[in-house]
């Protein structure tokens, strides 16, 4: 039994400690945002928030996050920051397929949690983990530039 | 039956080290890439004593938990740790990898254990029964092989307070994000009144073990820009003939050539 916040509630998962974190948000919380890709830390498709740190959830067994905070889309989506990413990334068309979106949202709300202002190099490096295979990343780079230009106050 | 255990104390996970078998946890990059259904974790993440950065009048003291995003946020950590480590992967991998658990992994392709190796770092290692402290280059006994002993842990890195400003780093991969090192090459070089005072040199990725040959790099010690000039190619006659690589997914050629260049480039960077 491992307790630990998950999208703003206390909830305890009857999980193994060496479960991966991926596999318990999808399969025991139904959180299916969370998206497997690779499963060894190389595409960013299954990033969450763990006490306000972007990390690979495949990467991350049970146990490590006793205690912990995680943030997955699905809480994140009920924020303003959200909002604001969600327009942002819409006005721009940096939406494809959309299989990264879930992660390289999450990991926009890092850089801009940061810093609020970014330069174009820090979005670069901030999503640097996250694949995605359709937009070239140009379009994604500038929803971020856009959300912290149209949200001041929110970051 | 697997059990695994959260530590919240040094002394709580030194009990658990000491009475079960277990593999230690740090921020689990490395382990989750082959995860073991069966394998009894220790979780490392929330000892305070592996967590802390700081320093006394010697040491600059790096606890083993903390990850690679800890030391590019930290003040006191030096600048060739922090350049290392922001080269490591991408964020979300750096917010969980740590650099005990790149030391203790036993790859030669760690590369914040390059660091470590190229500034004659000591490691803290400590058990129920007491605590040593050892030099990283007698830490390693082979590939994947280390002398950590089944009780112990590696709580601290003790880095040098002075002495690693002018620092040489260079991380060859394939790209730039999320690349793991085919050659690495980290050196320090300091002058004092005009003669070298310190030359320490590290590669990684290349064989087993990370090499440190502070026997070779010693050549220079006490001598001028231009004494050192002199013995330039018996030190890299030396070091060619130390470093030889194994072959892996890169040739066994290109990386010691890679080496050599990196090397001459080092001395050239500082007038040698």
């Amino acid at each position: 039994m491992i307790e630990f916040i998950l999208n703003g509630h206390p909830v305890t998962s009857l999980a193994k400690a060496n479960a991966r974190l991926l596999d318990v948000l999808r399969a025991e919380f139904s959180l299916t945002g969370v998206k497997c890709g690779c499963k060894e830390g190389e595409c960013g498709a299954c990033s969450v928030i763990l006490d306000g740190r972007l990390v690979n959830s495949c990467m991350v067994a049970m146990g490590h996050i006793a205690g912990s905070t995680i943030m997955t889309i699905e809480g994140y989506r009920e924020t303003e920051r959200f909002a604001a990413l969600d327009k942002a990334y819409a006005a721009v068309s940096a939406v494809q397929c959309g299989f990264c979106i879930p992660g390289m949202i999450l990991a926009s709300e890092c850089i801009l949690a940061k810093n609020p202002n970014p330069a174009e190099a820090e979005i670069r490096e901030g999503i640097s983990g996250n694949l995605c295979r359709c937009t070239g990343y140009n379009a994604i780079v500038q929803a971020i530039q856009s959300a912290a230009k149209e949200g001041q106050g929110l970051w | 039956m697997v059990n695994s255990y959260q530590a919240v104390s040094l002394k709580e996970a030194l009990e658990i080290r000491a009475t079960k078998t277990v593999i230690p946890y740090g921020g689990g990059t490395d382990l989750m890439l082959e995860p073991d259904e069966n394998a009894n974790y220790l979780f490392l993440a929330k000892v305070p004593e592996m967590k802390n950065i700081v320093d006394d009048s010697e040491y600059i003291r790096i606890g083993a938990a903390c990850t690679f995003t800890d030391i590019m946020e930290s003040e006191l950590a030096p600048a060739i740790l922090k350049k290392a480590v922001s080269q490591i992967a991408a964020p979300a991998i750096r917010n969980l990898g740590t650099v005990g658990g790149n030391i203790c992994n036993g790859s030669p392709k760690a590369d914040s254990a390059l660091i470590f190796f190229a500034t004659d770092a000591k490691l803290r290692l400590v058990s129920s029964r007491g605590e040593r402290v050892l030099p990283i280059t007698e830490f390693y006994l082979g590939r994947k092989n280390t002398s950590l002993q089944a009780d112990e842990l590696l709580v601290e890195i003790l880095m040098k307070r002075t002495g690693l400003s002018n620092y040489y780093y260079k991380k060859v991969g394939a790209r730039n994000a999320l690349a793991i090192s085919r050659v690495s090459f980290a050196a320090i070089f300091t002058i004092n009144q005009g003669k070298i005072a310190n030359c320490m040199t590290a590669f990684g990725a290349v064989s087993d073990v990370i090499i440190r040959r502070a026997d070779i790099d010693d050549m220079f010690i006490g001598k001028t820009i231009d004494e050192a000039k002199n013995v330039k190619e018996e030190y890299l006659t030396a070091y060619a003939q130390a470093i030889v690589p194994i072959r892996g997914r890169i040739s066994a050629e290109y990386r010691k050539a890679v080496c050599m260049n990196l090397l001459r480039d080092f001395l050239a960077s500082n007038g040698i």
